[in-house]
């Protein structure tokens, strides 16, 4: 469905000098600073896959979706939406696409919402069956008639995305771009907005590409994610895949009376692994020790039959890594080795 | 044939769209209106004083000098009413990002930005060019016969063209700077010389608003075949030329500026 190759993009602006001497400077230098903002990314996509594209801020996310969207025209490489190439042929990718920024809507914003779907509906040229059928749907799952006829400047920012989806899909897209979809939303709507994007995968076979801060959007509706940082792709797979790799740490936490006995007991005798294997943490005042351990090297349920021969439990928590973990560890790893690279490199 | 009856069916859409979106209030679309009667009721006075001073200016009467004021005034009023939007592409548009919209829409980006408005103000400076051009026909000094009308409606509606190309030039240049709005302003102040014969300017002045922003052809030049049997029906088909050519740079360079779009981050 997509197929994204060898994609670049560069910003290049006139270069700025600080201070006012620099700004008269700056007037009269022709010097440009090239800044790479996607640089040489290619993936492909399947139809109905749902796939999150996370990163960093400014790491490039909405480059990559703008170029896919034929908003802007990419530096080199090349991009295939559906067969068609969306900066060569705009009018007709659009037809192909749906597309949702979080924080910028595309309704017509002094009107009522309905309006802007009658508009839509000019514009896609869609018939009037098709309409009613689409309509029935998205009401379904979105519930936009709670408040159709209400101007879209006064809906609340939960009603005005489930709009903005709405408006999106109106078209039967093949293709359905979310940029940031649930920024900024409470935990319920967020949860309908979920909902609704599954849904509209199953029925229609949607292709969705979803780039989120929001980790839960991506165990939620993502079976695979892209990763990318400072514009270079880091990592293209399975969310299971992922957390296998870097997800191997767990830890468990219990609320214990007394302190004085579980510091004494010794789990690298008992389990006989290294020392090293696992770390302790305790936290006087609520009275919670936490050992967190790789799940390779030791059983949970050790670690539990262990607290509880020789201690009073009164709760128990056991946590895997975060998503969120995850994605830290792989920048900070990125980050180390642009470090080591650069430190090779001075040393030769 | 399609295209031309889809393009007309959504321009119907939209533009009735952004009339629900402006009386939407009531009271500001009241204030409105009164505001403009008022700007143009002032306007219409400041010229009976300018005209009071100047009885006679290179060799043109004062009724001929009130007939180019209110030709000029025509295709300045047209292109104002319709393609108004193009000054938000230059002022705010390209910077903020929210170009995004008219690129992810299936219809031609400059149908988008143009149907996107009406420009009420506009019809101000319809208003009193029509006035003034009654004005001119009952004083008979206009060369009124089948041939002239034709021409007539042909030099407005060129007229016309050249004020909306030069306006999407001057806009598209924020492709590259972002905001172009300042160098639009000062290219759009240059028409006010065209209400006025251009003999009165100094050479230079002269020259560039002839041939380089070329709104002497929308007003003075053109004003002169209705009035004077002496001037040739050329001038209106030089008009015609540069309408044309001025209008396929503009457009070429909007569409080479959509290229380098940039969007803005989040």
């Amino acid at each position: 469905m997509i197929e994204v190759k060898n994609i670049s993009k560069s910003f290049i602006s006139p270069k700025k000098y600080p201070g006012l001497k620099g700004t008269i400077k700056g007037l009269f230098s022709n010097e440009k600073v090239e800044k790479v903002a996607v640089n040489d990314i290619s993936f492909s996509i399947g139809e109905g896959e749902i796939v999150g594209y996370i990163g960093s801020n400014g790491a490039g996310k909405s480059t990559t979706i703008k170029m896919m969207t034929g908003i802007m025209v990419p530096t080199s490489g090349s991009c295939l939406v559906n067969g068609v190439d969306p900066c060569k042929k705009r009018n007709e990718n659009a037809k192909n696409i749906g597309v949702v920024f979080g924080q910028r809507t595309q309704l017509w914003w002094d009107l009522p919402l309905s309006e802007s779907f009658t508009i839509l509906k000019e514009i896609y040229d869609v018939s009037d069956e098709a309409y009613e059928e689409r309509m029935e749907f998205l009401n379904k799952v979105l519930e936009l008639n709670e408040f159709f006829d209400k101007p879209v400047r006064t809906l609340s920012l939960g009603q005005r995305m489930r709009a903005d989806l709405g408006a999106a899909l109106l078209h039967n897209p093949k293709v359905l771009y979310l940029d940031e979809p649930t920024i900024g939303l409470d935990l319920v709507v967020k949860e309908n907005i979920r909902e609704a994007i599954k849904e509209i995968n199953e029925k229609y076979k949607t292709t969705v590409i979803l780039t989120t801060h929001d980790i839960g959007d991506i165990e939620e509706l993502c079976r695979r994610i892209i990763i990318i940082d400072k514009g270079t792709k880091i990592y293209d797979g399975t969310l299971e895949h992922l957390k296998e790799i870097y997800g191997t740490k767990r830890s468990i936490s219990v609320e214990v009376r007394q302190y004085d006995k579980v510091k004494d007991i010794a789990f690298d005798e008992l389990l006989q692994v290294e020392k090293d294997a696992y770390e302790t943490e305790y936290d006087g005042e609520k009275s919670v020790f936490t050992i967190s351990f790789d799940k390779r090297k030791i059983k949970v349920p050790q670690i539990l039959s262990i607290l509880m021969e020789r201690v009073d439990v009164k709760d128990v928590r056991i946590e895997e890594t975060q998503l969120e973990e995850i994605v830290k560890q792989i920048y900070l790893e990125q980050k180390e080795q642009a470090v080591e690279e650069l430190e090779a490199a001075a040393n030769e | 044939m399609h295209t031309v009856k889809r393009y007309s069916r959504l321009y119907r859409v939209l533009i009735t769209q952004f009339f629900k979106g402006i009386m939407q209030s009531k009271v500001d679309f009241l204030m409105g209106l009164l505001g403009f009667f008022l700007t143009q009721f002032l306007g219409i006075a400041f010229l009976y004083l300018v005209f009071q001073q100047i009885p006679e200016l290179s060799g043109w009467t004062f009724k001929q000098l009130v007939f180019i004021y209110g030709f000029a005034q025509i295709p300045r009023g047209l292109d104002h009413l319709f393609t108004d939007n193009i000054w938000m592409v230059a002022w705010r548009l390209v910077v903020s990002g929210d170009f995004d919209r008219y690129m992810l829409r299936p219809m031609n980006v400059f149908f988008q930005v143009i149907a996107e408005k009406l420009q009420p103000d506009a019809l101000g400076e319809l208003l009193v060019g029509s006035i003034l051009i009654v004005m001119s026909l009952r004083d008979g000094i206009m060369i009124v016969d089948g041939f002239h009308i034709a021409m007539f409606v042909i030099s407005i509606l060129a007229g016309a063209v050249i004020y909306t190309a030069i306006k999407l030039f001057f806009a598209s240049i924020a492709f590259w700077v972002k905001v172009s709005g300042p160098f639009l302003s000062t290219a759009y102040e240059l028409s006010n010389f065209a209400k006025y014969p251009t003999e009165i300017y100094a050479k230079g002045i002269r020259f560039v608003i002839t041939w380089i922003i070329p709104f002497a052809f929308v007003a003075y030049l053109p004003a002169g075949f209705f009035l004077k049997e002496s001037v040739s029906v050329s001038v209106i088909g030089i008009e015609c030329i540069l309408a044309v050519v001025f209008m396929a740079i503009s457009y070429v360079t909007f569409y080479i500026g959509i290229g380098r779009y940039e969007s803005a981050g989040n």
